[in-house]
């Protein structure tokens, strides 16, 4: 079964997932929705809690994919099966060993290699 | 939870003085005639600030304003604040960040701070309770300080705050308001008259949600944006430098072309390896910890925050390296070490200080000293040359400046403050435009900036028009350039070194910016077309604000917002004479690119700008014509009152 799994080091905090998940029902833009981002006081970190299993109100793009995982901008979420997910995760962890523009952003959201030499295998699975 | 509709505009009036407080509704014509934001805090210091006033004075009041776009999830979370500058213009800046959303959840989307608190004071807002507090506890802290103190204080991991630093306590040129740590704004003097007011911070929680009138054609004109400026399908080819590695990429790109200031701009190129050192790969790859990003925006890491590895300063912390760090702490100053970037950089930030401030008067006393027009003797003992030797001599300069202390209170008054002081014809490479330093782009070899600079109202400032790497007509086809009903020959135009056409394309960009950060909209996100064709905009205004106007009528609103701001600065004695750029750029030919000055060919560039604009060539002052046609006769009643001669 497919759910939204979480990469939580690649969260830059921007809310976007949010905010527009709050307004899909209503059109109402607020704090109250499935997904909520957590600041750590203190800490410079942003923790994306998902309490939803996955079936949108209302895909943006209508492909059955969630808004907030279309829309998330660094990949931090992930909508997928948990081997996917697994699968994702251990591409993600070693695409951000050889370039460390992937330490800020996923490799599958990342479809315009201007200057690498060779794409790196991640990279092939634009969704 | 309440539910506020989005068409309302709201102002909350607070007198430090008095310590009155009251809400008010703005005009609704004015909503329709300035949109928000900029347009709308423009508006506001025009009509309530006495012409003529010291910016120290209480009358002098300081406004946020954020806009209907604010609090929507499009990632123009901008604020726009502004006041009178103490350099007499209009002084008039944004951040973007968390406060502007959070603010128009607490129901206020416009706030006005006017009188002089006796002691220092923060201003707290929490939905409908708004209170003055002290913050004699906060004052003198830096602005890293005072975000943990401030946070830990409130305990609501939610709270947005905005604070200055102990540079703008000191009333240091130019000295910005911060939030979030590392976003910075109101350079142009609004630091300067937070710190004049005592008011320490601003703490804003909101919990109320924002109902947009049109869901659907909201969500239409949203797919149709978001299409233009994310990675994936955005046609720019800046989008992805933008968004993910970073401007710092600049530095390397315009060595070459004669474009990068080097030594304070006695030369326009550098070391292509000094370049390559400090440019966004060794930084992606050392420094980088994570990336952040301003409410809702589509792109993943425009800000970044960093941590110094290795070294003398190993475990530095601080955020945002982008294009102004590699000119103004690097090739300005001919300095190729990262790690010291970094630091000064983190250190501005902390002080509450403006970055092109200090660069560009460093980068001025460090040609005084080449030039033994300072010395030791007055740089108590601090070699100052070019190459920044004496690194630790230079980061306690930039602390000595926030405290306006030796050395530093000199360089604290800002490069045209401090050149008339010294003498020598320091003036001439004082690199600065109404009193505001330069941000470190490039002039000689590329007309429109060199016009958008010289005639920018707020004193040198390239988010009023276009940054020098505009929107790509080429990426419009015939129709749909026709469309736009541009009356000017793009080819020449977008030709970089040809006067022709500049002015007329300096006004479309104008107009163009001028109603983004009405609504409000953040510079980067005008990609792809989006920067010459604004109907998406528009689009996302209609669904979003339900107020139904035409095209025209949206554009006008930004022409009338341009001429508000000359306007302005015309009832503060501002005339044509002021629209010039620095000495260097109109009399120094660029050495060693054959790029030549400035002289021959600006000033048929600044009669064809104001000749489009309808503003008298002799003074730039807009005439009556103008002015009836854009419905702006209190303009011209102000101008009578004043004895200001209308053509």
């Amino acid at each position: 079964m497919k759910r939204i799994y979480v990469i939580e080091d690649l969260c830059n905090g921007c809310r976007l997932c949010q905010s527009m998940c709050s307004s899909l029902p209503n059109g109402v833009f607020s704090d109250y929705a499935r997904i909520k981002v957590l600041k750590v006081p203190g800490e410079e970190r942003d923790i994306p809690i998902v309490n939803c299993d996955g079936r949108c109100v209302r895909c943006i793009n209508d492909d059955g994919i969630p808004t907030c995982v279309s829309l998330c901008p660094t990949g931090a979420l992930i909508y997928a099966t948990q081997s996917e997910a697994i699968e994702l995760r251990l591409k993600y962890e070693a695409a951000r060993k050889v370039y460390s523009i992937f330490k800020i952003i996923a490799p599958w959201k990342w479809p315009l290699p201007y200057n690498l030499p060779e794409q790196h295998p991640a990279q092939k699975e634009v969704r | 939870m309440t539910v506020r509709q989005n068409e309302v505009q709201t102002i909350l009036r607070v007198d430090l003085s008095t310590g009155e407080i009251k809400k008010e509704t703005l005009p609704e014509q004015w909503t329709r005639q300035y949109l928000g934001g900029r347009g709308m805090t423009t508006r506001l210091v025009f009509k309530e600030t006495k012409a003529g006033i010291d910016a120290f004075s209480p009358e002098n009041t300081l406004y946020f304003g954020t806009g209907l776009m604010d609090g929507l999830p499009v990632g123009n979370s901008r604020m726009s604040i502004a006041c009178k500058s103490p350099r007499g213009t209009l002084a008039e800046g944004s951040f973007g960040g968390f406060f502007g959303p959070e603010m128009r959840k607490a129901g206020i989307d416009y706030l006005a701070v006017s009188g002089k608190a006796e002691k220092p004071v923060y201003l707290y807002i929490n939905d409908d309770k708004v209170e003055i507090r002290d913050a004699s506890h906060l004052w003198g802290l830096t602005t890293d300080k005072t975000d943990a103190a401030m946070r830990q204080d409130l305990g609501d991991p939610n709270i947005q705050l905005k604070y200055i630093g102990p540079a703008a306590e000191n009333l240091v040129h130019s000295a910005v308001i911060m939030g979030n740590i590392n976003n910075s704004g109101g350079r142009a003097g609004c630091g300067e008259v937070m710190g004049d007011k005592k008011l320490k911070a601003l703490a804003v929680r909101g919990t109320s949600g924002i109902r947009v009138n049109d869901y659907d054609g909201f969500l239409d004109a949203y797919r149709e944006y978001y299409h233009k400026v994310t990675l994936k399908t955005s046609r720019d080819p800046w989008t992805p430098v933008w968004s993910t590695s970073g401007a710092p990429v600049l530095a390397r790109l315009t060595t070459d072309m004669g474009s990068l200031m080097t030594r304070n701009a006695q030369q326009m190129g550098w070391d292509n390896d000094k370049a390559t050192a400090i440019s966004c790969e060794p930084y992606l790859d050392n420094y980088v910890t994570k990336a952040k990003a301003c409410f809702g925006c589509p792109w993943p890491a425009c800000q970044k925050l960093y941590s110094v590895p290795k070294g003398k300063y190993q475990g530095f912390k601080g955020g945002n390296y982008w294009a102004g760090q590699p000119v103004v702490f690097a090739s300005l100053i001919d300095n190729s070490d990262l790690d010291l970037v970094l630091v000064l950089s983190g250190l501005c930030n902390q002080y509450g200080l403006d970055i092109f401030h200090v660069g560009y008067t460093l980068g001025w006393a460090m040609e005084c000293y080449e030039k033994s027009i300072l010395t030791k003797a007055d740089t108590d003992g601090l070699d100052l040359k070019f190459g920044c030797t004496d690194t630790e001599g230079i980061i306690d300069l930039v602390r000595k400046i926030a405290y306006k202390e030796g050395f530093g209170e000199l360089l604290a008054k800002g490069a045209t403050e401090a050149a008339k002081i010294v003498g020598h014809e320091s003036e001439k490479w004082a690199l600065a435009v109404k009193g505001q330093e330069l941000e470190g782009i490039t002039e000689r070899n590329n007309y429109m900036v060199a016009l958008g600079i010289a005639v920018s109202e707020v004193g040198p400032d390239h988010t009023r028009w276009y940054p020098p790497y505009p929107c790509n007509p080429n990426l419009m086809s015939k129709k749909e350039l026709a469309d736009l009903g541009l009356d000017l020959d793009l080819n020449l135009a977008f030709q970089v070194r040809n006067p022709k056409e500049k002015g007329k394309l300096l006004r479309w960009f104008t107009i163009s910016r001028a109603i983004v950060e009405s609504l409000p909209g953040c510079v980067f996100l005008v990609r792809d077309t989006l920067g010459m064709d604004i109907r998406p905009w528009w689009k996302l205004f209609s669904a979003a604000s339900g107020i139904k106007m035409d095209y025209q009528e949206f554009l006008t609103a930004g022409e009338r917002l341009m001429n508000l701001d000359r306007s302005f600065n015309i009832r503060e004695g501002f005339r044509r004479a002021d629209d010039m750029p620095p000495y260097r750029m109109m009399y120094e030919d660029v050495p060693g690119f054959g790029y030549p000055r400035l002289e021959p060919v600006f000033n048929s560039m600044l009669d064809e700008y104001y000749d489009v604009n309808g503003w008298s060539l002799s003074t730039s002052i807009p005439t009556a014509k103008k002015l009836h046609e854009l419905d702006m006769s209190f303009v011209l009643e102000e101008f009578q009152k004043l004895g200001v001669e209308v053509e």
